[in-house]
């Protein structure tokens, strides 16, 4: 179990310094035929993959990604968690 | 492929909510009954009313290898939001990033896998604004339902006739291939932009995503099975 979150915590950081800033394929194609700029422009606690805090853009990033695999983890353990305590 | 706000006509975008709930709320039905067995008690009164209420109503509890199958699919949705965030260049100025549908229902089962997708796209949404809020109904439908759900048969098919990784593969690109259309067909009906243009578009570039995320899901599904020794999934 340890191996598989360690696996995914060195993508993130992998991740964060190397993945490429392009366009993706919906964005790529939306620029390309103009109408990206229907798309709304939000902003959440961590927009953009970056913890808004830590200013170098690596770390920042890798921090963000540390946090969503914790937050995606903590959900399932959390209702795990919780049903095995109401299962008593 | 995370649809922002704006992109969907908000009737579409509601339709296709509703939709989400409908398929959200189906797997976790499943999932719970495979989680889940009638407490001891209660299954000891079915005993007397014959075999069909051992699995009818009454009070179900969370198993040992329920409580398992859970763990487990947070240890997929970690592995799966971890590597939505590498992007790779597939062509001047264009990236694309795994989905993870078919890694999910491979390593999770059908139902399980389609909610651990659900649970990761909501995180991406809510915590880190990528992908839109009204249209999140949209982004589950073509990501969860297309991408892994549906996507999950056409890999169980495959299978018969195939080697697992083949199968694997090919269901892994039409997953992206499939997601990318509905996504085209949703923009196109909203009047957004050109049905046909976008369907085209659209194709041409997942149609070589689609080749990334069948090798990454080839290989992280190897890597996965080695690391946690588990069996195909059953919920």
């Amino acid at each position: 179990m340890k191996n598989i979150i360690l696996l995914s915590i060195l993508i993130a950081v992998l991740a964060a310094f190397f993945a490429s800033t392009h366009p993706d394929g919906l964005e790529k194609v939306a620029e390309n035929l103009g109408f990206i700029h229907k798309g709304m422009e939000r902003s959440s606690v961590m927009t953009d993959y970056a913890v808004p805090f830590i200013s170098h853009e690596g770390i920042s990033t890798s921090a963000a990604g540390i946090l969503g695999i914790l937050i995606s983890l903590g959900l399932f353990w959390a209702t795990a968690l919780f049903l095995r305590k109401i299962a008593k | 492929m995370h649809i922002p706000d704006g992109f969907i006509d908000p009737k579409i975008s509601y339709g296709l909510m509703g939709a989400a709930v409908a398929v959200l709320g189906y797997c976790l039905h499943k999932v719970k009954a495979a989680v889940t067995a009638l407490a001891p008690r209660e299954a000891f009164a079915a005993v007397g009313r014959g075999v069909k209420s051992l699995t009818g109503k009454g009070r179900r509890v969370l198993t040992k290898l329920g409580e398992q199958k859970i763990y487990l699919m947070g240890m997929v949705a970690a592995l799966v939001f971890a590597a939505q965030m590498f992007n790779f260049s597939i062509d001047k100025g264009t990236s694309g990033h795994l989905i993870g549908g078919v890694l999910a229902v491979v390593l999770l089962g059908p139902f399980a896998g389609t909610i651990v997708i659900a649970a990761v796209l909501m995180v991406q949404a809510l915590f880190f604004a990528d992908g839109g809020l009204v249209v999140m109904g949209a982004n589950i439908v073509n990501m969860a339902f297309f991408g892994a759900l549906l996507s999950y048969y056409i890999y169980a098919g495959l299978k018969r006739y195939l080697k697992e990784w083949l199968s694997i593969g090919i269901a892994a690109w039409c997953s992206v291939v499939i997601a990318a259309l509905a996504a085209s067909l949703e923009i196109g009906l909203s009047g957004t932009f050109a049905l046909g243009v976008v369907m085209g578009s659209m194709l041409k570039v997942h149609a070589v995503i689609g080749l990334a995320e069948a090798l990454i899901t080839v290989v992280l599904i190897q890597i996965f099975r080695k690391v946690v020794p588990i069996g195909e999934g059953q919920a």
